[in-house]
């Protein structure tokens, strides 16, 4: 019986301190969210573009395509659009931590400290909506929503139109903001 | 049923036709619009998520298409060749050529070039998401709210999917006729109420949109076509009525109770007494009804001194009459030979014999025979009385220096003050008298507190001396305002002669005193 307590009790601790990762996340639907996102992108962006250092150039990074034709992404369902966001993330955020293995300064530090956060917290925002986890690829090879820039300035605006186009389009389209409307 | 199809070919002709050229104006008023932005060249926008146009201004001439020549490409892409179209914009009369790209990619750079006969004349890199140039909003309606003062205005945003979240809106309201309009932003909402309007009032409403910028950017649509509302008019809250008139009536009753309470004061305040002499002249309206003659008598001249103070303008200065009067023969006076001229000079010595003081008046008797002799020779008394009578004259001056100097002269002057009074007695020597008036006119007052006020009657020394009886032996002395204080003795000579009032110490001269102003010298003389 003492046993039988002691576990019930240890049940109910654990599973009120327990992460939260089985509980749903409340959803995210107001794109304002996504929009603070956006203008800190812009402004590292900005300072990217500004940057003339030799840091700052001739560098190679695998981006995710960003271009959007609306025919054609209106055509698409909902899972394909979240492999297309979420795979999109993926690589961003890999191209944007291999920056700080390396020497900058403090601004653009902290640029893509704020830049790795916001890829996290948006990557939270689809989690709420439902929207599928990123699935690496199994066929191998560099995935075809991919591209190459030379540039830390490149790279940054891949960033700014990623977020503005596609992951903000998958926000907006998400079914479970949308739903309850006809 | 071949009919029915070639109408309907031809409906459907009409419509497609009507859209393009709606279509066309909008697209002309696009171009129109933004070629006034200072934007780099090529200008291009995107009405929606296609119809990406850019376009750029040339001068009129031939073979424009052949000699430009637009490409474009999206990143990591190959070039792309665009037909390139001129447009003659009527309202600016200018030209452009123009080229519509067949497709459009968002969020990512496009390239585009413009080659003027194979030379690179314009080269541009953009994201489309950021020139989208919007149609206006439609279905603008604007509605008095019922309240004062207040419009409701709502709208459609532009139906285009993904951006109406990204939309911003400029709602400009204006009265109707007047260029002074507000403009209000509203930011993801399609509804406004305009508040702080005049009651009662036609305004205009303008509506245009714009994306935020965020994800999307662009320029400011073209305003709407105005709509026109009338605001409510002025609505009297039944509440601020009754406390309006609650207040109004207690003001009232604060007011009355004030009035009644002071109604005395406020009473002689608006509505004072006509004032009254009764108090300057104690008993005649009470006693005496008014009857004047007999309230004088009974009060005889203390009431009237009194009274007379009151008019009076100087302060009686007193006068010492010091000289005396000598009963000696002054027909053979010495200042015989005087000239009229001498006036002044006389009136001097007058003035001192003045102050000598007026010890003996004259006597009857003397008076009779001067009055006598006045009649046997008049011009010889004329000239001498002329030339003495200023000099005895009452003229009062404080010049006693004179005085106390020459007994003779005093007993001269003393006589010579007895002449005036024969002088005046006699018609006769009326121009002696007013030659004597003239000077007495000129002859200072003591202490300057007198002016002889009888100038103007003098001023005729051939005039007639008005005789206004013979006993005005007082005459021109009271013309110069002085009030002699005669002895029984001259008072009754004078009486003998004429009638006279005779006042001690005060006078007035009733001949002139009319005329000018009363001014009256106190003069105490002594006997």
């Amino acid at each position: 019986m003492q046993i039988t307590r002691l576990f019930a009790l240890l049940l109910m601790v654990l599973e009120w301190t327990c992460p939260g990762l089985s509980s749903p996340l409340r959803p995210i639907c107001d794109l304002r969210v996504l929009d603070h996102y956006i203008k800190e992108a812009w402004d590292a962006e900005a300072a990217m573009r500004a940057c003339k250092d030799d840091y700052c150039i001739a560098r190679n990074f695998t981006v995710p395509l960003t271009r959007v034709d609306f025919d054609v992404w209106d055509a698409m369902d909902i899972e394909e659009q979240a492999q297309e966001v979420q795979s999109g993330l993926h690589v961003l955020n890999e191209a944007i931590s291999s920056l700080q293995a390396f020497n900058q300064t403090d601004l653009i530090q902290s640029h893509i400290d704020a830049s790795i956060r916001n890829i996290v917290s948006i990557r939270q925002v689809l989690r709420s909506l439902s929207i599928p986890e990123y699935v690496p690829s199994t066929s191998g090879g560099e995935d075809q929503e991919t591209q190459k820039v030379s540039s830390i300035s490149e790279l940054f605006q891949v960033h700014i139109n990623f977020l503005r186009g596609k992951v903000r389009l998958l926000l907006g389209n998400a079914p479970v903001c949308h739903q309850g409307v006809s | 049923m071949r009919k029915m199809r070639s109408d309907r070919l031809q409906f459907v002709f009409m419509l497609c036709l009507a859209f393009v050229t709606a279509g066309g104006k909008s697209f002309e008023r696009k171009v129109a619009q933004l070629l006034q932005d200072k934007t780099e060249d090529p200008k291009c926008f995107v009405e929606g998520k296609k119809d990406l146009t850019c376009f750029w201004e040339v001068e009129k001439e031939r073979n424009l298409h052949d000699r430009y020549t637009f490409m474009y490409s999206y990143e990591n892409e190959k070039k792309m060749a665009c037909v390139v179209s001129s447009l003659s914009l009527r309202a600016s009369n200018k030209t452009v050529l123009f080229c519509k790209l067949p497709q459009e990619l968002f969020f990512t750079p496009l390239n585009v070039q413009v080659f003027r006969d194979g030379q690179i004349l314009y080269n541009r890199i953009f994201n489309v998401e950021n020139v989208l140039l919007l149609d206006p909003p439609s279905n603008l309606t604007v509605m008095s709210s019922g309240k004062e003062g207040q419009l409701n205005v709502s709208w459609l945003p532009p139906p285009l999917k993904h951006m109406d979240d990204s939309m911003i809106y400029e709602v400009r309201y204006a009265v109707e006729g007047s260029h002074m309009g507000k403009v209000e932003k509203i930011k993801a909402s399609t509804t406004l109420v305009l508040r702080g309007l005049q009651s009662d009032t036609r305004y205009e409403v303008w509506v245009r949109v714009k994306l935020d910028g965020v994800a999307y950017d662009g320029y400011w649509s073209s305003w709407t076509d105005p709509v026109f509302a009338v605001t409510a008019p002025t609505d009297m809250d039944p509440l601020i009525v009754l406390l309006v008139l609650f207040i109004g009536l207690i003001l009232c009753l604060l007011s009355l109770t004030v009035i009644l309470s002071h109604h005395k004061f406020l009473l002689k305040k608006l509505w004072p007494d006509i004032p009254t002499p009764e108090h300057k002249f104690p008993g005649l309206f009470t006693v005496y009804k008014g009857d004047f003659k007999e309230w004088m008598s009974q009060n005889n001249g203390s009431m009237w001194g009194r009274s007379v103070h009151v008019y009076t303008e100087e302060l009686p200065s007193p006068v010492e009459v010091l000289s005396e009067v000598s009963l000696t023969n002054y027909s053979t006076s010495p200042r015989e030979g005087r000239k009229p001229a001498e006036k002044e000079e006389g009136s001097e010595r007058a003035d001192s014999g003045l102050m000598g003081g007026w010890r003996e008046p004259p006597h009857a008797q003397w008076l009779m025979e001067q009055l006598r002799a006045l009649q046997e020779n008049p011009e010889s008394f004329s000239q001498s009385t002329l030339l003495q009578s200023h000099d005895t004259y009452v003229a009062l001056n404080q010049n006693s220096q004179r005085v106390q100097g020459d007994t003779e002269q005093k007993v001269d002057d003393v006589f010579e003050e007895t002449l005036p009074l024969q002088t005046l007695f006699t018609t006769a020597g009326t121009s002696s008298l007013s030659a004597s008036h003239s000077d007495l006119g000129s002859l200072p007052q003591s202490s300057g507190s007198g002016r002889l006020s009888s100038q103007s009657s003098f001023e005729y020394p051939n005039h007639t001396w008005p005789p206004k009886g013979p006993g005005y032996a007082y005459m021109a002395v009271a013309d110069s305002g002085v009030s002699m204080d005669y002895s029984p003795m001259s008072s009754s000579s004078i009486a003998e002669l004429g009638k006279l009032g005779i006042y001690t110490n005060e006078y007035k001269n009733e001949i002139f005193g009319h005329k000018w102003p009363f001014s009256c010298q106190h003069i105490e003389s002594g006997y």
